[in-house]
């Protein structure tokens, strides 16, 4: 049986969300954008409400929402603003090793004092020298006694330095290639850890994205999220489901674009009509439209796959890929829409062409995406 | 202390509304809780907040779709609800006539009601459920004080506004001003699943006979009318400004 609909909580929840980029997220986008800024008062008032670490389980008090309720309430909150949705989505990201790969105790100890402050957490892979070839890492974990010690650097890290929780991945073995990762837990706070706000990003300027620095840091043994080996598997699952949330913000970012193009292209008059009169402009709407919808069902699938407990990899990798390449063609278009308008910052269609580039690329770029899916394809 | 507060499901303020065949085709519309009624939910919530043990009850008369709106009442803290489930379009008038029934079985102290109802725009609702119940009222409240079995309450009236007493049990309409709803949060609407919500039929409310029949609908169309004033730029330019205040009301005198 197939049930496209969603229910009557998700559409609550929808709701909720809705209302909250509308009025809280959307009004204040451009200023943390000009301002290169951290919402903060944004994100406490979404963890008043319980928007944030939605996937926390729901026996460390966190509300245990499902993929598909992450997805509903993601498409909602990028419409507001992708950078600012990306704080959200990264500490979901953060929390993610932990809920795959964790103990009990472990869930217990790091996702409980979380959800109840309201609290970060962040997932350190990229560095410095290497992003997709993430088993290249050069940040070493040291295990002796009952410590673990970590030396190196992480890159790109959403949340980064300001995060309670970071699951930071380093090599024990690198020899070992991906066998040799560790999956470990770093607290804030610790000593030898440091972090370098990045500036200048072309977009997604309102999250706070970081260096981290590693010196030095011993965390207990205890941190170690399943069997040293494990660190690079537990992050190629989380992968595969957080990319979901990617392609949920872009499919935000899409709809945004169209509901943008065609409010103006209903209002601004050429050769005495309106413009969305042209079927030019209509053309454009409509492929924006093709886009978003086929992009959320995608979406929706990938979600659903994990809520099942099917496998996901395929789909996942699919939606985030497609949501991302439509959103930024949807955003492009819709700039196009605008014409000179469209270039400048009075209104907000040049800030979501720079925003979704972004999604074409952290989480796995896009061309790791198609390298996921074509695996199954070469024999 | 019981408090029922009526709802009403409209379509969000943002809707793109068309004509339809019969009626407003209401296809691809987002519905929401009335603003108007979201006002005294939340100052139901705030009288319970403030000290007063009190029940809150969300009613609403209406379709099976005005159960979503019933749901955010519910996820915004409200104890119950009940639903009387109808497809008949009633005039305020019956409306009222069957809420006052389950308001008088359910022995309330205190109504809420927006003060306009934002689908058809009619401010009748609150006025006529005082009216069936034979309770005082106050419409257009932006604010509200209870003690000691009475309600002291400032409203708008035409030029200012008025202080009034009134004794419990009242109804009260609401408005923008009275306080700023809060949104319902995600822990409140995976409990809001939990509660009670009671549907019943129009018979089984006590039933309603609607009092007007819907004949006919159209929208509203604003037409220019392209008037050009030649001559003399300054005769013109007064001519301009003696129609825009006079004719078009826009500038004050």
């Amino acid at each position: 049986m197939i049930d496209f609909s969603l229910g009557d909580e998700q559409k609550q929840i929808q709701s909720l969300a809705r209302q909250f980029a509308r009025e809280v997220i959307a009004p204040r986008a451009a200023h943390f954008d000009r301002e290169e800024s951290f919402p903060r008062e944004i994100v406490e008032r979404a963890a008043e409400l319980g928007l944030l670490n939605v996937g926390a389980p729901v026996e460390t008090g966190g509300l245990g929402l499902s993929m598909l309720d992450e997805v509903v309430i993601g498409e909602e909150l990028a419409w507001g603003c992708m950078g600012i949705y990306s704080i959200l989505m990264a500490s979901e990201l953060g929390i993610t090793p932990i809920v795959l790969g964790g103990s009990s105790e472990q869930q217990e100890r790091f996702l409980r004092p979380l959800v109840e402050r309201g609290g970060l957490a962040a997932f350190a892979l990229s560095e410095p020298d290497n992003g997709s070839d993430a088993a290249a890492m050069k940040t070493r974990a040291v295990f002796g006694g009952d410590e673990v010690v970590l030396n190196g650097s992480k890159m790109w890290i959403t949340n980064g330095g300001i995060a309670d929780v970071t699951v930071v991945f380093a090599s024990f073995d690198p020899e070992a290639r991906h066998r040799g990762v560790a999956a470990v837990v770093v607290e804030k706070g610790v000593e030898g850890l440091s972090f370098q706000k990045i500036h200048g990003k072309l977009g997604q300027r309102a999250a706070h994205t970081a260096e981290l620095v590693f010196d030095n840091v011993r965390v207990p043994r205890g941190n170690v999220l399943g069997e040293p080996g494990d660190g690079f598997r537990i992050a190629m699952r989380t992968l595969d489901r957080t990319r979901i949330p990617v392609a949920a913000g872009s499919v935000g970012v899409a709809r945004r674009a169209l509901d943008e193009a065609a409010s103006y292209a209903r209002e601004r008059h050429a050769f005495g009509q309106p413009i969305v009169d042209f079927q030019a402009i209509q053309f454009k709407l409509a492929d924006m439209k093709i886009g978003l919808e086929t992009a959320r069902w995608q979406t929706y699938y990938a979600a659903w796959l994990v809520d099942s407990g099917m496998p996901h990899t395929e789909a996942s990798a699919i939606a985030k890929c497609y949501a991302s390449d439509v959103a930024f063609a949807a955003a492009n278009e819709a700039l196009h829409v605008h014409g000179g308008y469209g270039y400048v910052d009075e209104f907000p269609v040049a800030k979501l062409l720079r925003d979704v580039k972004l999604n074409q690329i952290y989480e796995g770029t896009n061309e790791i995406q198609r390298v996921v899916i074509a695996r199954g394809l070469r024999k | 202390m019981k408090i029922v507060t009526i709802l009403k499901q409209v379509p969000d303020a943002e809707a793109r509304l068309r004509p339809g065949p019969n009626g407003v085709d209401f296809s691809g519309v987002t519905f929401v809780i009335d603003g108007m009624d979201e006002y005294g939910v939340e100052q139901a919530l705030r009288i319970r907040e403030e000290g007063t043990e009190s029940e809150i009850v969300a009613l609403a008369l209406g379709p099976a779709r005005y159960e979503e709106a019933i749901r955010t009442a519910l996820a915004m803290g409200v104890d119950r609800a009940i639903h009387i489930e109808t497809d008949a379009g009633l005039d305020p008038i019956s409306q009222a006539r069957v809420l006052g029934k389950v308001i008088a079985g359910e022995e309330a102290d205190l109504v809420f009601v927006g003060g306009k109802q934002a689908d058809w725009d009619s401010s009748a609702l609150g006025p006529a459920v005082a009216e069936v119940l034979g309770w005082p009222h106050s419409d257009w409240t932006i604010s509200m004080e209870l003690s000691d079995g009475r309600v002291t309450v400032v409203h708008d009236a035409d030029e200012g506004s008025e202080q009034l007493e009134l004794p419990l049990p009242a109804v009260i309409t609401t408005q923008q001003g009275l306080n700023e709803p809060r949104y319902p949060t995600l822990p409140n609407i995976m409990k809001a699943k939990r509660k009670e919500l009671r549907k019943c039929t129009l018979e089984e409310a006590g039933g309603a006979q609607p009092l007007t029949e819907l004949l006919e609908q159209s929208l509203e169309s604003r037409e220019r009318r392209n008037v050009m004033l030649d001559g003399d730029p300054k005769e013109a330019a007064r001519e301009l400004v003696r129609r825009l205040r006079d004719e078009a009301k826009v500038l004050s005198k």
